[in-house]
């Protein structure tokens, strides 16, 4: 084994190829404080987490029930600010400016329908995951089963952007290849998820989050004041940044106004930056719109977001939770355009080309001439927000295969010594085909998680909605809307595989634009949930047990 | 009798509770759906395509270069027109490429002939130079940028201290003369896309130094997510404690 071990790493080395050392490369070789920054951070939460540890299952799953409303929000903010969010807006931002606009609305937007049509209930419902609530509500081991299986493929998509995110930024402070980062940064991701699967979840996510957003926050204070823009509130500071990009900015008269580079702090007018659906980013009103769609249903059907929502006491507090979850989560989403706008002026020369967008956050720091440690505690923050994202997904997503699938419908004798060994080799099998997927570098690593949440959007969504606010939604309904909605999700990913590929499918330029990957939910929601209603209309009606608990337990 | 006790649906509530409940959710997500998708359709009905100034002037300048009738100003607004766009981050490199070219070209329709070798050495000079340097801040390049400045940029009417200056010394490809009819047919097309954009009073009106359609986007819709969130927690409390609805710990 160990000369298999030895092998493999002798294998790898010749892939340790440091970054090209061009003039404008802001990559650069290995970054030892980086490096130390990172160790200790990731350290510190396994501390954390065993100071923390959970005593058994039921502490584990309820380990919020004993913190506050502040606590829980910030764990809520935790979980879900992601690589995507602390990379992949400023990206999408940079990239095509108000179009990215969509995601930080969609992402944000969703909060509001999960609280006012799920949370509370979803509590009262009284189930841990996903699946289970599914499986009972529509009394069916099958669609148990299915959407099991469902929650494993959304974990998957959307932990492949969290691995592309931790692959950029190991690329970063190593300086070195990003397929190899991948793969580094991927086994560090899975070592750390076996290692903290039982210890304090909660309480980390709340460190988590003060460390996040705490890196996030700190080098905007310095870019805002630098430039000279009103710096003690940035996120508000940056609109004059951001007009200043629409109308030009000149070369200023004031020493110290140049980035690492030695450019001056000064753009060509560019109002396709703030101009809505600018025709030169390719972008359109109907994708601005069927975005911040999808993404909010996808919100509301995402198993590991709602799943937050059984560790709390009470309906009550799952309520308040939300809204201090979406508070924490704002003060991240208030900033990511900060770096967008500061960075779209830094890199604005072509001298510097067009830079790799999904690290635009470190970049802009980089070429704004923080200082090298906040940079690095920025590229911290940014491994850790996909760490604590992708160990919930891949906790989620095992426990989905062992706990769903394999003790619920396969072998219910199943011994949880079994149950474990079982979830850690789910565990192993999501990580390699994460990894897999994920040096491929298909897209942007908002645009991957879009997938997630538009998967989500057509399949879960549906099927909460309905099952929670429609007694009449039964069995052969929730069947028909699953297919409905997987018929569509299969549909755009066979375009977008093809788009990859190169192949010319039937109607290519029609569907690709209006199921698209990142967005098809738009469409695909609305008629999983016609199909729902009217197989439902048409068939046996919802057994009496169910309609009963929904009325007592549910509504009541 | 029973049948019809145990039947739930969001429009038909059977409690007091229920039908409050509903009312509330209706009316929040009424509120929400305006805020986000309304203020969005607003935008869209309200917009028109304007041209950036850059693009007025550009367009009298090409059709006076393209029917042969081209002044020496002509050029000289043709190719800061270009530059303008060359600065633009969402410039794709191939369309970079192409105005490089049409800004040697206009150049050097101006340039006087006796000197355009010695300008082109320079650049030439510049380009080998920029293969050779590990940093933008070497000695010789800056030098090189300077020379190319202070010889171009008053050709095109440039001040030799700023962004267009700046950017025509990068610009400039090692043969300024050669045009390709390819490139040129494709430089008006390039110059609309990049120099129009959808506006209206939402996007001209300045808020807290904000474009306001986008404080409103970026800013504002989050604080009302917050505020709905709030309202509806508020209310929802409210509603438990007047109907005596308690909720049970599990």
């Amino acid at each position: 084994m160990k000369k298999i071990i030895t092998l493999t790493l002798l294998s790898l080395i010749p892939l340790v190829t440091y970054a090209s050392q061009d003039v404008t490369d802001l990559e650069g070789s290995f970054k030892v404080g980086p490096a130390i920054i990172l160790i200790f951070i990731l350290t510190l939460f396994l501390l954390v987490g065993i100071l923390f540890r959970a005593k058994d299952t039921t502490d584990y799953y309820a380990a919020g029930r004993g913190i506050s409303r502040v606590g829980s929000g910030m764990a809520i903010a935790s979980n879900w600010m992601s690589a995507a969010s602390f990379l992949g807006m400023a990206a999408l931002m940079y990239g095509t400016g108000y179009h990215g606009l969509a995601y930080v609305v969609g992402w944000t937007g969703g909060y509001v329908l999960l609280l006012i049509l799920m949370a509370g209930q979803i509590r009262r419902y009284g189930k841990f995951t996903a699946a289970d609530f599914i499986g009972d509500r529509y009394y069916s081991q099958t669609l148990r089963a299915i959407a099991a299986g469902i929650t494993i493929i959304i974990s998957i998509a959307y932990a492949v952007g969290q691995f592309g995110g931790i692959g950029l930024m190991f690329k970063w402070v190593m300086g070195i290849d990003y397929i190899l980062a991948v793969i580094i940064g991927g086994s560090v991701v899975l070592a750390y998820t076996f290692i903290s699967g039982m210890l304090g979840v909660t309480k980390n996510m709340q460190i988590q989050y003060v460390i996040i957003i705490t890196s996030f926050m700190v080098p905007l204070f310095i870019l805002t004041a630098k430039f000279d823009y009103f710096w003690l509130i940035p996120q508000i500071g940056y609109g004059a940044a951001v007009q200043d990009i629409v109308e030009g900015v000149k070369i200023a008269d004031k020493a110290g106004m140049l980035n690492s580079l030695g450019h001056h702090f000064a753009i060509v007018p560019s109002p396709e930056y703030a101009m809505p659906w600018d025709p030169s980013t390719g972008q359109t009103f109907f994708q601005w719109i069927a975005i911040a769609f999808s993404l909010m249903i996808g919100t509301a059907g995402l198993p590991h977001v709602i799943q937050r929502f059984y560790v709390v006491p009470k309906a009550r507090d799952a309520r308040w939770s939300v809204v201090w979850g979406l508070f924490f989560i704002c003060l991240l989403y208030w900033s990511a355009p900060v770096y967008s706008a500061f960075g779209t002026i830094l890199s604005s020369n072509p001298e510097v080309g067009k830079l790799a967008a999904d690290a635009i956050v470190v970049y802009t720091a980089q070429l704004g001439d923080v200082n090298p440690l906040i940079v690095g505690l920025l590229a911290a923050g940014g491994v850790s927000a996909a760490f604590s994202t992708t160990s919930g997904l891949l906790v989620a997503g095992s426990s989905a295969f062992a706990h769903d699938l394999y003790v619920k419908v396969i072998n219910p004798q199943a011994k949880p010594k079994t149950q474990m060994t079982i979830a850690r080799l789910g565990t192993l099998l999501m990580a390699i085909i994460i990894t897999a997927i994920a040096v491929l570098d298909l897209a942007l690593i908002a645009q991957l998680v879009a997938i997630a949440f538009s998967m989500a959007g057509c399949t879960i969504f549906p099927l909460f909605l309905l099952g929670i606010w429609w007694s009449g939604s039964n069995r052969a309904g929730a069947k028909a809307g699953l297919i409905v909605g997987s018929i569509v999700t299969l549909i755009s990913l066979t375009y977008l595989i093809g788009d990859i590929a190169g192949w010319v499918l039937p109607f290519n330029g029609f569907i690709t634009y209006y199921l698209g990957a990142w967005y098809f939910a738009w469409i695909g929601a609305p008629l999983a949930i016609i199909a729902n209603i009217i197989v439902s209309l048409s068939t046996e009606e919802t057994p009496i047990e169910i309609r009963k608990f929904l009325i007592e337990k549910v509504h009541s | 009798m029973e049948k019809e006790e145990y039947r739930i649906s969001f429009f038909k509530p059977t409690t007091l509770q229920a039908r409050k409940n509903r009312n509330l959710i209706l009316k929040l997500f009424i509120a929400w759906a305006v805020a986000i998708f309304g203020f969005q359709v607003l935008l869209r009905i309200l917009e028109e395509p304007v041209p950036e100034d850059a693009l007025i002037e550009f367009t009298g300048a090409w059709e006076n270069i393209e029917s042969g009738n081209a002044t020496d100003s002509d050029y000289k607004t043709a190719a800061k027109s270009m530059l303008q766009v060359m600065g633009k981050i969402t410039l794709e490199p191939e369309e970079f490429a192409v105005l490089k070219n049409g800004v040697g070209w206009s150049l050097s329709e101006l340039y006087p002939d006796s000197d355009l070798h010695d300008l082109q050495k320079d650049v030439r000079h510049l380009n080998s130079l920029k293969e050779q340097i590990t940093s933008l801040q070497d000695e010789r390049y800056l030098e090189a940028k300077e020379l190319i400045i202070s010889k171009a940029a008053p050709v095109l009417d440039i001040g030799e201290n700023t962004l267009l200056a700046h950017i025509l010394a990068i610009g400039l490809d090692d043969d300024l003369q050669d045009i390709s009819e390819e490139s040129k047919s494709k430089i008006p097309g390039i110059m609309s896309l990049y120099l129009t954009h959808n506006r209206s009073v939402l996007t001209d009106t300045v808020f807290l130094g904000f474009p306001f359609h986008y404080f409103y986007s970026a800013v504002f819709l989050l604080v009302f997510f917050i505020g709905l969130c709030w309202i509806y927690c508020y209310k929802t409390d409210k509603l438990h404690t007047e109907l005596n609805f308690l909720e049970q710990i599990d």
